[in-house]
């Protein structure tokens, strides 16, 4: 036995798992054997994690713990078969589509694969939304490093491809105990990440700044190179114009293994035929520990963290304007709670929590953690009442055991590439990440041919409008050009029917009503879709050429609808 | 961008907005009408089922028949409709209040009005605001919504339902599923008493055998894409969900009924005090708010439960603010009305003494009382008492108070409700 092994299995003894066996497997270490409960998985996992390992394999079984289930979408026939690409990318979370279009820079044939109906669907669309300055990424990790770099690219992103980037800045409150010693502490850790602009704030500081902050607060930094985004937009943003440049966006495709030759990938398998890849970039989030096994390169394990987090009404949206946290003692960064943002649509976001889940599609939501939510954040700003919550929702966050990125070509396979294990900062990392892994796939495929640039790559996004962002002069003038404009279909968000049309007919069309909801916002204020929902089902029915009963919120068997009334069936408005 | 001009400005052509539309005209002030949607009526051209118009009509209509009745007049009566338009700003200047509005044929356009009626009634509460947990999957619906899909697009939400809340729409979506052929497994009622009126009880759930079930709540939705079942908890007197109470509900779909919200947003940037007892502005029996100019009425003001007396609150506010633009109110002396004892909220909150006249008060009371009595009274006199065989929250109480019987002096006004 190795020290490290040794190491490992005496963590292991000390938790009292005695029948989890670890073993080395290349440069990795595997954990095998049976515990009682989830808890035990995730506490031998992180035993084994930061002993030198590559990675850790956590194969250990759970007694009479169901298997993490896992949407597939229905078979469909050999639609992609014989579909040759340069590469192909899985998974359309931000990292996919980030991949995909700093791809489409180069003159290559580019495919994204998409299980779900739609980008964005899981971690992507289930985050809050914040483009973390750096402070909190541990020294020398890669995630310090991808989210200082990816900080710095948001400008230009969200300038070529039209999302919004609110660089509101984020105030770190230190409480009474932690206040003397920290913040010297706090000061040198920034400098030396490179954490950009940090400016100490005293207690009157803070609330000149933040009038409705806490009491608690006696002072804290303000971190200006915070910003927020709609993570789903900045997905659909990149994906778009991906398409924009030549890139094809497969969705309710799935990989369900790769056809290897000589130790290559010549192609994947999908529910859709087998599409040949020069190269493939695993960025499938939750389960990109299965995909790596498919190419027998799994030297590391997925484990789900939920977070939970909550929407505030935009009445209040004006009573904080930068991201508020007030760090506590002893609370390990991976099992914090989030904090309190605003987001770049007015409201507040708190949250998320963060609890180890065996389920990595499991987005319920429970009372137990909204309650937490309330207590953790609600009195970061003494405006809010649990009441002033206008939805929640829940995501679950891809972690390695390690808790770090990886972000790099296969060890053992040639042609296959990992950017996997992205969590918080994933999103602010994401433009930085892309550009590496994409200048990774170039690497691979100038191995065996030649890779000029895109002579017709065109940086930014063709935007629709949106109406809320228009002056009303310009909102008149697009009114005119096109009536649709005029007619308002979400009155929550004064979202109209042309802003709805736009999002079904885009470069990754919308086909379902959630899909309409993260590109166009209808249905996302404070009445939850109450009054918009049929009006939105009768347009994306007459867009799609589909029958109201066919329209869902995404995945099969979603459908709004049980069928027509007796006399039934039409529109009568 | 400065747009036409017009005495009086009312927004929301439901049947709030249509009575005082007509009253506003008929009292000589030049009146347009804004609405939304693409026909007047609001929420009544969904509501087909009748009841609607006994007290104000002496019939009992459908909601289109009811709305009909005002829609025509307003034709008649050559009142400017402006449908499917958007209200995207509100400013209120000297010269009045000037409106920004958007529709398909103007584009972005803008009015000016002495005189403005909010009328814009009120939203239902979501499934996220009674904090239902699970995923979240399709076939969670509020019961106007489930009310629009059947009744206007002819679409069948579910087959088998399971209705949490006992308010109106709720009990009438209990009957309307039903006679479309779907199952109405039961409607599940927090409270120890249901929140609907008791005709709609009889008519909608007795009459078809559909069971109600009080102090029972759903905590939890089970299914990941459409509903598939629901958690069915008893509760203890705090509201909070008993443990070991769990029953579980096999459905496809969950219909809310669980509240009303008065919808004034538009009015929050003008900083219209808000009365947080009925969710709409303070008024007075003019339906004056505290901005000059500024009257509110129907669901925007307080829920009602019968449209007739929605209908009754906007004619007063056409009314009164057709007077206000056409210049001749007197400057108006406000004395507040307390509500007391067993009174959950009384509108108006104020009376305009300066206004004279009778004022009609509109309140409900805060738990089911028998025999209950009520009193108003000012400067330590009685001016008003009225027994009540019974009162319950969810049915208002109207009575009119003619205020000559105030003594002079009067500072405030009260209103006392006991058992």
């Amino acid at each position: 036995m190795t020290e490290k092994l040794n190491l490992v299995a005496r963590e292991l003894a000390k938790l009292g798992l005695t029948a989890v066996y670890p073993r080395e497997w290349r440069r990795s270490v595997v954990l095998e054997g049976e515990v009682d409960t989830w808890q035990q998985y995730i506490a031998a996992g992180y035993a084994a994690a930061g002993k030198g390992y590559k990675g850790v394999v956590n194969a250990i079984k759970v007694r009479g713990l169901e298997q993490s289930r896992e949407y597939l979408p229905p078979a469909q026939g050999g639609a992609l078969e014989g579909k040759d690409y340069d590469v192909v990318i899985i998974g359309g979370g931000v990292i996919g589509c980030a991949v995909a279009r700093d791809l489409t820079r180069w003159d290559l044939r580019v495919a994204l694969l998409e299980k779900e109906d739609d980008v964005a669907k899981q971690t992507s669309s289930r985050n809050n939304g914040m483009i973390h300055p750096g402070i909190a990424a541990s020294s020398g990790s890669k995630k310090l490093a991808y989210n200082i770099r990816g900080n710095r690219m948001y400008t230009q992103a969200a300038e070529e491809l039209g999302f919004e980037l609110v660089r509101c800045g984020s105030v770190v409150m230190l409480g009474k105990s932690m206040y003397q010693l920290a913040l010297p502490y706090v000061r040198y850790k920034a400098l030396q990440k490179g954490v950009d602009g940090l400016i100490p704030l005293s207690r009157r500081q803070v609330a000149r700044r933040e009038p409705n902050a806490t009491s608690l607060q006696r002072g804290g930094i303000f971190l200006p190179s915070t910003g927020v985004v709609a993570p789903y937009k900045v997905t659909v943003a990149y994906a778009e114009n991906a398409v924009e440049n030549g890139a094809a966006v497969h969705l309710n495709t799935a990989a369900l293994g790769f056809a290897m030759e000589q130790g290559r990938i010549i192609g994947v398998r999908t529910n859709q035929g087998l599409i040949r890849a020069g190269a493939v970039v695993n960025a499938a989030g939750v389960w990109a520990d299965k995909i790596a096994a498919y190419a027998d390169d799994h030297f590391f394990t997925i484990h789900g963290r939920k977070g939970t987090i909550a929407i505030i009404d935009k009445a209040l949206g004006a009573t904080q304007k930068s991201v508020l946290a007030l760090p506590r003692l002893g609370v390990k960064s991976y099992t914090k709670g989030g904090g309190l943002n605003p987001t770049v649509e007015g409201n507040l976001l708190m949250g998320p929590t963060a609890i180890e889940v065996s389920q990595r599609e499991d987005w319920s939501t429970t009372p137990e953690e909204m309650e937490f939510l309330f207590s953790r954040h609600l009195s970061l700003n003494r405006q809010l009442r649990p009441r002033d919550t206008i939805t929640y929702f829940a995501g679950v966050r891809a972690c390695t055991f390690e808790e770090d990125f990886i972000i790099e070509p296969s060890e053992h396979v040639p042609n296959l590439i990992h950017a996997v294990g992205i969590q918080s900062p994933g999103l602010a990392s994401a433009p930085a990440i892309a550009q590496d892994v994409a200048a990774m796939a170039v690497e691979i495929l100038k191995t065996t041919r030649e890779v000029k640039p895109n002579p017709t790559f065109n940086p930014e996004r063709r935007l629709t409008p949106q109406l809320a962002k228009l002056s009303l002069e310009e909102r008149g003038e697009a009114i005119k050009k096109n009536p649709a404009y005029g007619q308002i279909v979400c009155r929550c968000e004064a979202i109209s029917a042309g802003e709805i049309i736009d999002a079904i007919h885009s470069p990754v069309p919308a086909t379902s009503l959630d899909a309409v909801k993260r590109r166009a916002r209808a249905g996302m204020g404070r009445c939850q879709g109450g009054f918009c929902t049929p009006a939105i089902l009768e347009i994306l029915a007459r867009e799609t050429g589909k029958a109201a009963s066919e329209i869902n919120k995404g995945r099969p068997g979603s459908q709004l609808l049980a069928g027509e009334t007796k006399t039934g069936g039409g529109t009568r408005t | 961008m400065s747009g036409a001009k017009w005495d009086v400005a009312v927004i929301g052509a439901g049947p709030a907005g249509l009575a005082a539309a007509i009253a506003a005209n008929k009292a000589g002030a030049r009146v347009c009408l804004v609405e939304r949607e693409s026909r007047p009526g609001g929420i009544l051209k969904q509501c087909i089922h009748d009841g609607f118009g006994l007290v104000r009509f002496g019939q009992k209509l459908s909601g289109p028949e009811y709305a009909w009745r005002d829609i025509q007049l307003a034709k008649e009566r050559g009142i400017k409709l402006f449908t499917d338009t958007f209200l995207l700003e509100l400013e209120a200047r000297e010269e009045g209040f000037v409106l920004t509005l958007q529709n398909s044929e103007q584009a972005v356009f803008q009015i000016v009005t002495r005189a403005l009626v909010a009328a814009t009634g009120c939203r239902e509460r979501s499934a996220r605001q009674v904090f239902i947990h699970g995923q979240r999957p399709a076939g969670v619906y509020t019961a106007g919504t489930v009310q629009r899909l059947i009744n206007i697009g002819g679409h069948l939400p579910g087959k088998n339902c399971v209705i949490l809340g006992s308010g109106d729409i709720g009990l009438i979506m209990a009957r309307r599923l039903t006679l479309e052929g779907a199952k109405v497994q039961g409607v599940y009622e927090i409270k120890a008493e249901p929140s609907g009126l008791t005709r709609n009880i009889v008519q909608c759930l007795e009459d078809y055998n559909i069971p109600l079930h009080l102090g029972a709540t759903v905590t939890k939705v089970h299914g990941s894409e459409r509903v598939e079942a629901v958690t069915i908890s008893q509760v203890d007197e705090n509201l909070r969900a008993l443990p070991g109470t769990e029953e579980y509900v096999p459905c496809d779909t969950l219909v809310l009924s669980v509240g009303l919200i008065p919808e004034n947003d538009m009015l929050l940037p003008l900083g219209v005090q808000i009365d947080p007892r009925t969710g709409g502005p303070a008024v007075d029996q003019l339906m004056a708010t505290g901005q000059a100019g500024l009257y509110s009425c129907g669901n925007a003001l307080h829920v009602n439960d019968l449209v007739d007396y929605v209908s009754e609150s906007g004619e007063i506010a056409g009314s009164s603010a057709a007077r206000f633009s056409l210049g001749k109110p007197d400057r108006p002396c406000h004395l507040p009305v307390i509500p007391q004892g067993d009174i959950q909220y009384v509108v108006p909150q104020k009376l305009d003494i300066a206004a004279g006249g009778q004022a009609v008060l509109y309140f409900r009371s805060a738990r089911t009382i028998a025999n209950a009595s009520l009193e108003i009274s000012a400067g330590g006199q009685v001016l008003l008492q009225k027994k009540y065989k019974a009162v319950r929250p969810p049915e208002m109480e109207r009575i009119v108070l003619d205020l000559a019987l105030l003594p002079p002096g009067t500072e405030e006004l009260s209103l006392n409700l006991r058992g």
